[in-house]
């Protein structure tokens, strides 16, 4: 998958804004939204809310998990396991970059924020990349892994798949019989 | 649904149910100078929010505009002109439909005045209290009905009464007839002088880029990047010379509250914007062009200000301004590095530092009041700075640009997002301030400026460095203004002091043609009201010169190379 295709479906997620104009319910194939009335916040899909807000129409309220102190909570447990902790929101890189492009001057403390979430994101990836590590050198048949995001999943998707591929190809390509131990050469 | 106000004159006050309604599409037509751009760039943005479908065209003159507006006017109904189409019978120059309508926001002054009081067809966006100064309706327009009706009546009727009874009627007729047409003749006399008076000077109003940013505010759509180009829009008249000191200070203080309000929003709570949202800060900032992109020592030499009070194409001048620097305790080393790369301990009160020390030499206006915008770590720019930078993109005289792709990488510039073109805009307008300030020492020095009576003139030889640059109106205008403070300063005549100056330089090789603009003389007080409009269109009837009185601006013509002396000579005998 690109990740702008992860972003795309990122955006699917609610989040609350409040808006400056009014309009009755609204009926889109994927569900209704509204009505918006100026200064009553209600709940819209992203890519609603960053149009709305481009076009000066809307407040967007960050998500209650894109606080400082609860993001500094969730690294500190992240850097003590050694497992993958639940994460705030299965989208949250992708929220964070694109509620902090376009809607900063509604987020407090943007900066502390976005460097709070990179740090999350680099203990999560370094974790991903010990577990792959370890599940091809014991040559694990399978391995279960909790609290992984998509976008997490997608970094490594092609390039293990590929990996994994190459190996079986390579095992499988050695004569009947002969030492094993070039197989183990090749990792 | 979404309605629009706009400001009108006291002569006419509607809400229109504007875009959405009426009509689908707008046609946008852009003059070019900088005030239209940043005015050009918040009515976008305005569209944008309100997904108006419209078309820019840029226009750089009468003949741009008319083609524009023959090219579109199938397809448009509404036209909206930004920056020019208001010292002209807009109607009788366009020819448009019945229910074409024009929207016109432009600085010039005077306005035409049957664009004034046309109340169908042309709506102009002018703020309640700038005082046109048009004459009364009843001054200038009559009905043409009572002329003449009653005289025909009578000679017809010639047979049916009584001879002496007629007689005597036919004398008192007559003595009416007489007096009526002594009287109309009469309110036509006032009525030419009337309008004569008024249409003698040109000046400017209010920016553009202020109007517009205005109707945003009411439609409370603004934003800091539209405040940020209604201050550029201000700044580019001042930078022109456009506009008076006083007006200036009123509008920089009306700006200063719209800052005042958009920083009081984001310093509300305690939790700190992000360091990449934009800040506008009120300034009182040295006067020197470009200084926080150069070197302070290039920046002194090349701007008008400093150079014209040092008089720095002479050897004293030079000597003087190392004094000056001297007495200010900054090191040649220092100064002469890029600003950036200077001390912290020379740069932190070098304002006040710098104030205290022109004084001394006679400098009292070393600071003005302006405003400076910081986004990102790095990036800090005055609005004088982004007004140079977009005025040399505009006027690039590079080999393989077009005029419209001068105008869109200049309207580029104003964005955000483009810093390169504004660092590439900066260079250009440091090459274009030496390369005024190394005309006008030549012209002082050797005594380019010559005196014709009631007016001094100037005329750039073909073989001049850099004269390319000066075949554009707005560096012209530029070295114009300076050179005239220049030459007031460095000539000992009392009565050339206050004499206005001409000045023509070649415009375009091959036609032979050159481009003429004249400026008012220069004072401390002087209110910018330019007479040479009407005294270029007057000299060139009187002498049939081949002229081209395309630009905005009346007071900048072309005219064919041949007939430059003969013009001139007009123009002194009109003049004296």
């Amino acid at each position: 998958m690109d990740p702008s295709e992860v972003e795309f479906l990122a955006e699917k997620e609610l989040v609350k804004i409040i808006p400056n104009f009014s309009l009755d319910k609204i009926y889109l194939i994927g569900g209704d939204l509204g009505p918006f009335n100026p200064g009553l916040p209600v709940d819209v899909p992203v890519w609603l809310a960053l149009n709305l807000k481009q076009r000066q129409k809307c407040r967007i309220v960050p998500p209650e998990w894109m606080d400082v102190e609860k993001l500094e909570e969730i690294r500190e447990l992240e850097r003590k396991e050694d497992t993958f902790t639940p994460v705030p929101s299965p989208y949250y890189m992708e929220l964070t970059k694109l509620l902090l492009n376009h809607a900063s001057d509604n987020i407090p403390k943007a900066d502390e924020i976005r460097t709070l979430v990179k740090d999350i994101w680099d203990t999560r990836i370094a974790k991903l990349r010990l577990s792959a590590d370890s599940f091809i050198s014991q040559q694990e048949a399978h391995a279960k892994l909790d609290n992984l995001t998509l976008m997490e999943i997608n970094t490594t998707r092609s390039f293990l798949l590929d990996t994994l591929n190459c190996m079986y190809k390579l095992r499988s390509n050695l004569q009947p019989g002969s030492s094993g131990g070039k197989a183990q050469d090749h990792q | 649904m979404l309605t629009l106000t706009l400001l009108f004159t006291n002569f006419c006050d509607l809400t229109i149910d504007l875009f959405l309604h009426y009509f689908q599409r707008v046609a946008l037509l852009v003059s070019s100078d900088i005030d239209a751009l940043c005015a050009c760039k918040i009515l976008q943005a305005l569209f944008h929010c309100d997904q108006v479908q419209y078309t820019l065209v840029p226009v750089t003159g009468w003949q741009d505009l008319g083609t524009a507006f023959l090219e579109h006017k199938e397809q448009f109904r509404c036209f909206v002109l930004i920056n020019c189409g208001a010292n002209v019978d807009l109607l009788e120059t366009l020819q448009p439909e019945e229910d074409s309508i024009f929207f016109i926001c432009d600085t010039h002054r005077p306005v035409d005045v049957v664009n004034v009081y046309n109340d169908t067809q042309v709506k102009l966006m002018i703020k309640q209290d700038d005082d046109l100064g048009v004459p009364s309706y009843d001054d200038i327009f009559r009905d043409e009905e009572e002329e003449g009706g009653d005289d025909s009546g009578n000679e017809s009727d010639g047979g049916s009464e009584p001879s002496g009874k007629r007689r005597r009627y036919d004398e008192g007729e007559v003595e009416r007839r007489i007096e009526r047409q002594r009287a109309t003749r009469e309110w036509e006399a006032r009525r030419r002088e009337i309008l004569f008076d008024y249409e003698q000077y040109e000046y400017h109003g209010t920016s553009a880029a202020m109007v517009i940013f205005e109707l945003a505010w009411v439609l409370t759509k603004d934003t800091k990047d539209m405040l940020w180009w209604a201050i550029i829009g201000l700044t580019d008249q001042w930078v022109h010379d456009k506009i008076t000191h006083m007006k200036y200070v009123t509008d920089i203080a009306t700006l200063q509250r719209h800052v005042s309000r958009h920083n009081h929003r984001n310093e509300d709570e305690d939790n700190s914007l992000s360091i990449d949202c934009m800040r506008i800060s009120f300034e009182y900032d040295l006067r020197l062009a470009l200084y926080q992109h150069w070197s302070l020592f290039e920046s002194i030499c090349n701007s008008s200000y400093t150079s014209c009070n040092f008089k720095l194409w002479s050897m004293h001048g030079q000597k003087k301004l190392q004094e000056f620097l001297a007495d200010m305790g900054l090191p040649l080393k220092q100064v002469k590095q890029k600003f950036n790369s200077m001390d912290m301990s020379v740069k932190e009160n070098l304002r006040e530092v710098i104030e205290e020390s022109s004084n001394k030499y006679g400098m009292k206006d070393i600071r003005i009041q302006t405003f400076g915008v910081h986004f990102g770590f790095k990036n800090h720019f005055l609005a004088s700075d982004v007004v140079h930078a977009t005025a040399s993109l505009l006027e690039s005289t590079e080999k393989d640009d077009s005029p419209g792709d001068n105008f869109i990488k200049a309207l580029d510039c104003l964005s955000r997002s483009n810093l390169e073109r504004l660092h590439g805009g900066i260079d250009l307008a440091k090459k274009k301030l030496m390369a005024i300030q190394q005309t006008v020492a030549s012209c002082i020095c050797t005594n380019l400026i010559l005196s014709q009576g009631p007016f001094l003139y100037c005329y750039l030889l073909e073989g001049t460095p850099d004269v390319k640059l000066f075949s554009k109106p707005m560096a012209l205008t530029l070295l114009c203004k300076y050179l005239l403070k220049a030459f007031v300063r460095s000539t000992r005549n009392k009565r050339c002091k206050l004499l206005p100056l001409i000045i023509a330089a070649p415009m375009d090789v091959e036609k032979r043609t050159v481009i003429v603009l004249g400026i008012p003389p220069e004072s401390e007080t002087s209110d910018k009201k330019n007479f040479f409009g009407r005294a270029f269109e007057k000299a060139a009837e009187s002498t049939s010169s081949r002229t081209l009185h395309d630009h905005f601006d009346t007071s900048i013509i072309e005219l064919k190379m041949e007939d430059r002396t003969k013009f001139l000579d007009a123009l002194i005998t009109l003049l004296s």
